[in-house]
């Protein structure tokens, strides 16, 4: 590579140029780049020879044979297989009374989170009748002398206007 | 293999019995060693049966494949690294005598010269040399040559970057050639008239 004349011509790319010079042999360079490579090619006799010496080498690779496998691989092989498939298949087998019960399990622990689910929406979206009567208890402590007047804007007129006497029963609370 | 996926034997056997040739030359130039591939091309299509739940519909099977290939061969090869056996497989003694990757270096290097070859021995000259890559480099050489890959697939197959495809293959041809150069001087030589004599 020392007296390599193409080298000389081409110091700084020596590596990246064999790159190159491979990957245009392949035909994995994009058109541009081939394009530059095939106008160097046009003047350049030591790239020509270095394109040629590569390409030789890699058409030396045709020698070596294509291996025929022999008439009992496929079948050899095949068998093999099958005994793959059979332990396989029985591994299955064994397992199904974990997968059963890991099945049954799952089931019951989404059963239950349903059931929970179903609970908690009840309860909490289901109005408590009890709250309505606790909100409208001093209503109902006072009902037999709120229904001595029918009139429920006389009533408000006299909270208006402070006319309602103050509560023994307030102060305790 | 969509069908074998789908537990298809018959699909299954088709595909053994299509890519075996190819699985196998592959394992064999890649480890030097006819039984040996065969075994590993075995184990592969073992490997393929049970990883066949997972293999992506619309995915090229060869690359999988050779995804596979690649594992295997690579297991291999790093577990007989590790065995300080010695290889006693009788071998006819070729081109190289009896220890050819010491006489191809000492040709490439100049202290030996290389002689002309017939067509056997130029074939054992050639498996030599891609014997002489590192495993990484001949893989990459054997996907591209033996198997049409793309950078793109090769860099799949391998989990490499296409930039480091393009420089392993960049690397191992120019090894190859600085590999057999002189057995392609020799050749000119021997192929070039003898010149007449000069009265």
């Amino acid at each position: 590579m020392e007296n390599d004349p193409h080298q000389a011509d081409h110091p700084q790319d020596t590596v990246p140029e064999d790159e190159q010079l491979v990957a245009y042999l392949d035909g994995e360079l994009d058109d541009e780049s081939a394009r530059q490579i095939e106008q160097r090619l046009t003047s350049d006799s030591a790239l020509r020879d270095q394109l040629s010496r590569l390409e030789r080498a890699w058409d030396a690779l045709d020698e070596l044979e294509q291996v025929e496998a022999d008439v009992d691989f496929a079948k050899t092989t095949i068998e093999m297989v099958a005994v793959a498939a059979e332990e396989e298949h029985q591994r299955d087998v064994e397992q199904q009374p974990a997968k059963r019960r890991r099945r049954w399990l799952i089931g019951f622990t989404g059963m239950a989170a349903a059931c929970l689910a179903g609970f908690v929406a009840v309860w909490g979206f289901t109005p408590d009748p009890n709250e309505q009567l606790i909100e409208d208890l001093p209503v109902i402590q006072k009902l037999d002398q709120y229904q001595q007047i029918d009139d429920i804007e006389f009533l408000l007129l006299l909270h208006k206007h402070k006319l309602f006497p103050p509560e023994a029963d307030d102060d305790e609370a | 293999m969509l069908e074998a996926r789908d537990d298809n034997a018959a699909a299954f056997e088709e595909l053994v019995v299509r890519y075996q040739n190819r699985v196998i030359t592959f394992l064999e130039h890649h480890t030097g060693n006819h039984d040996l591939a065969r075994d590993l091309a075995q184990d592969v299509f073992l490997r393929v049966f049970r990883a066949r739940k997972r293999y992506v519909p619309g995915a090229k099977f060869s690359t999988w494949l050779f995804t596979i290939t690649h594992n295997v061969a690579k297991n291999a090869l790093r577990s007989r690294s590790r065995r300080p056996e010695i290889n006693l497989e009788g071998r006819e003694s070729g081109a190289m005598g009896i220890r050819p990757l010491e006489a191809m270096a000492q040709v490439s290097s100049g202290q030996i010269p290389a002689r002309a070859l017939d067509r056997a021995e130029i074939c054992d000259v050639v498996r030599m040399a891609v014997q002489s890559l590192n495993e990484r480099q001949r893989m990459a050489v054997l996907l591209s040559k033996f198997e049409g890959m793309s950078y793109a697939e090769i860099a799949e197959t391998m989990d490499m970057s296409i930039q480091a495809v393009k420089s392993l293959l960049s690397r191992a041809r120019a090894n190859l050639h600085d590999v057999l150069a002189p057995y392609f001087d020799q050749e000119n030589h021997a192929n070039t008239p003898d010149e007449p004599a000069s009265n």
